[in-house]
């Protein structure tokens, strides 16, 4: 049954003409009318992209648009499958993205519960908190990499010198190892607002009277937290480190702007495109990420949040 | 004892507040005492906060034309996210519209779609989006910037005016109807007039989301005259403005119009992106 010629009325089973002169097939045109700006630009630059990228990661893109692409079959998913440093920025996205998720929703969870009581200025509070996660990127990171320079950096002194936390500098900043520490405590720092906001939200919302029974059974604050709170943040809560998990596997900006030491995929995957200009290899690895991405999306979204 | 307690309570509570706080604005406190200092300060140990000797000749510096292009890119960004801004809040508000009251064949379908898209993240498109990009001769081009971080946006516009929308009572609608004012009327005299706060909050977001965005900026844009604030200063970076009292004074400047509409609009924003973030 084509658009065309008719569409049931979902109310009434009713059948009328989407050309018609009802006013339910006006309501229905301009319906579609309104919605059509935004069906066409995201299929232009959503849809049409996820599509085209899969045609690439088959093809060895050249450089000069006159000339044809080559066709290569599967030939970039075994160069990307079986490549050492492929798995090795999986293993670093990781590791990235588990702390960050962690760090960041623990850390607004336990604001969260702190600034859950009236106090003077609490909503400036709230603003001030909020601040890491609206700045922009490009600004704070200039600060973050000033405050772990490793030479004249505020870390470093206070880790060394002040607390005798550890025995030397190190260079936080351009070096594998320890660069992974800042970007992970940068992206917590960054990303901890949104986590707290969301919480406080929801908090706010927990009816005053199930405390109340709660107390009428002798729960302390303790229980009280175990048995009311966290059962009620539960959907929020798994949203937030459901959706974070999926941004922050994705995660580019932060992390490259920051240091080029820390190669998690989507790095690897810039650099591929950008740097090496292997356009059709950096395709194959956003496509993997992309079944990846998918997969984790059906199995968590569809268990846990039920969409 | 009971009164001891609630002193403690307290002091632990502001203990912990005042944690949070520092936390939150500590490298901001950086970035400002940081452009405030001579040359030489920038690498004394120990590190100062506050500097001995306070100068605004790195805030003079760049913004000198001849010197350092911060006003350019400051011009460029602002232009990029109030047109994507702009464009955002006007095919957001209409699409709104579709989905929260008019009824068609493939609504849910189309709203699931778009809502499916809230979580794809740049990077799967990066590679596709510069070919086409390339192709149809767009490259180097604002354009591109603003049509791309149109559509990442859409669906937070989308849903957060939806949202919205629904909470307007129809018999207002009604009531248009009888007077003889058709949908379109209906919606730009009186459903967008009581939408101000959302559509305010959605302004926001969308201008702060392309004022931020680095990574489409860095790979579509090559000639200086382009350039955001991001891909910019990142691009300064490595060059001789390799200076850390003008990053630092660049940095603050260009938080500062984000952190200013954000600190004036905290309320609507805060529960904006609640209303619009978390699905129940």
């Amino acid at each position: 049954m084509s658009l065309k010629t008719a569409t049931v009325d979902s109310k009434k089973g009713t059948k009328f003409s989407l050309w018609g002169n009802s006013r339910k097939a006006r309501e229905a045109r301009l319906g579609y009318a309104l919605i059509l700006p935004t069906v066409l630009l995201v299929s232009l630059v959503i849809f049409y992209p996820v599509v085209y990228n899969v045609w690439l990661s088959f093809h060895e893109v050249t450089l000069n648009p006159n000339k044809p692409d080559i066709f290569v079959g599967l030939d970039n998913y075994k160069r990307i499958l079986t490549d050492v440093e492929f798995w090795s920025a999986f293993k670093t996205s990781f590791i990235f993205t588990a702390s960050t998720v962690i760090g960041a929703t623990l850390v607004g969870l336990v604001i969260a519960l702190l600034l859950n009581r009236s106090f003077k200025g609490r909503s400036l509070v709230r603003g001030i908190v909020l601040l890491p996660y609206v700045a922009p990127v490009v600004s704070v990171v200039f600060a973050w990499q000033y405050l772990f320079n490793p030479v004249f950096g505020m870390v470093n002194y206070y880790l060394v010198d002040v607390f005798g936390v550890m025995s030397e500098y190190v260079d936080w900043v351009d070096s594998s190892k320890y660069a992974i520490f800042m970007v992970i405590i940068f992206d917590i720092w960054r990303l901890f607002p949104f986590s707290f906001l969301m919480i406080l939200a929801k908090l706010q919302s927990i009816p005053q009277s199930l405390y109340d029974a709660a107390e009428v059974d002798g729960a302390n604050s303790w229980q009280k937290f175990l048995n009311v709170t966290l059962p009620e943040l539960r959907y929020v809560i798994g949203s937030l480190v459901i959706l974070r998990w999926i941004w922050n596997f994705n995660k580019f900006d932060e992390i490259y702007l920051l240091t080029k030491q820390v190669n998690v995929v989507p790095v690897y995957a810039y650099e591929t495109a950008f740097n090496t200009y292997q356009h059709g290899l950096a395709a194959t690895i956003t496509a993997i990420l992309f079944v990846f991405i998918m997969i984790f999306v059906f199995f968590s979204v569809k268990k846990v949040l039920k969409w | 004892m009971v009164t001891n307690n609630r002193l403690l309570n307290r002091i632990i509570f502001y203990f912990l507040l005042s944690i949070t706080i520092f936390m939150s604005i500590f490298p901001f406190v950086i970035m400002l005492s940081s452009s405030l200092k001579v040359s030489e300060d920038q690498y004394t140990t120990p590190p100062k906060l506050i500097p001995d000797r306070i100068t605004f000749e790195n805030y003079l510096d760049i913004l000198n034309p001849d010197t350092f292009p911060f006003l350019m890119y400051f011009m460029n960004s602002f232009v990029v996210s109030i047109i994507t801004a702009s464009l955002s809040v006007l095919i957001g508000s209409l699409g709104a519209y579709s989905f929260a009251r008019l009824e068609y064949k493939g609504r849910s379908l189309i709203q699931n779609g778009v809502l499916f898209i809230y979580m794809f993240s740049g990077i799967l498109l990066v590679v596709p989006l510069f070919q086409m990009i390339t192709k149809i001769g767009l490259y180097d081009s604002k354009l591109s910037l603003i049509i791309t971080y149109l559509v990442l946006t859409l669906p937070v516009s989308l849903y957060m005016l939806g949202n919205y929308f629904r909470t307007i009572p129809e018999a207002l609608e009604e009531a248009a109807f009888i007077d003889g004012l058709n949908r379109l009327q209906v919606i730009f005299r009186i459903i967008i007039p009581l939408s101000v706060p959302a559509i305010v909050t959605v302004f926001i977001y969308v201008f702060m989301i392309a004022w931020n965005e680095y990574m489409f900026a860095s790979v579509f844009l090559t000639s200086q005259e382009n350039m955001t604030l991001p891909i910019g200063l990142s691009n300064l970076f490595f060059t001789k403005h390799y200076i850390w009292g003008r990053m630092m004074a660049a940095s603050l400047l260009t938080a500062i119009p984000i952190i200013l509409i954000f600190l004036t609009l905290e309320k609507f924003i805060a529960g904006g992106l609640t209303f619009g973030g978390v699905k129940e």
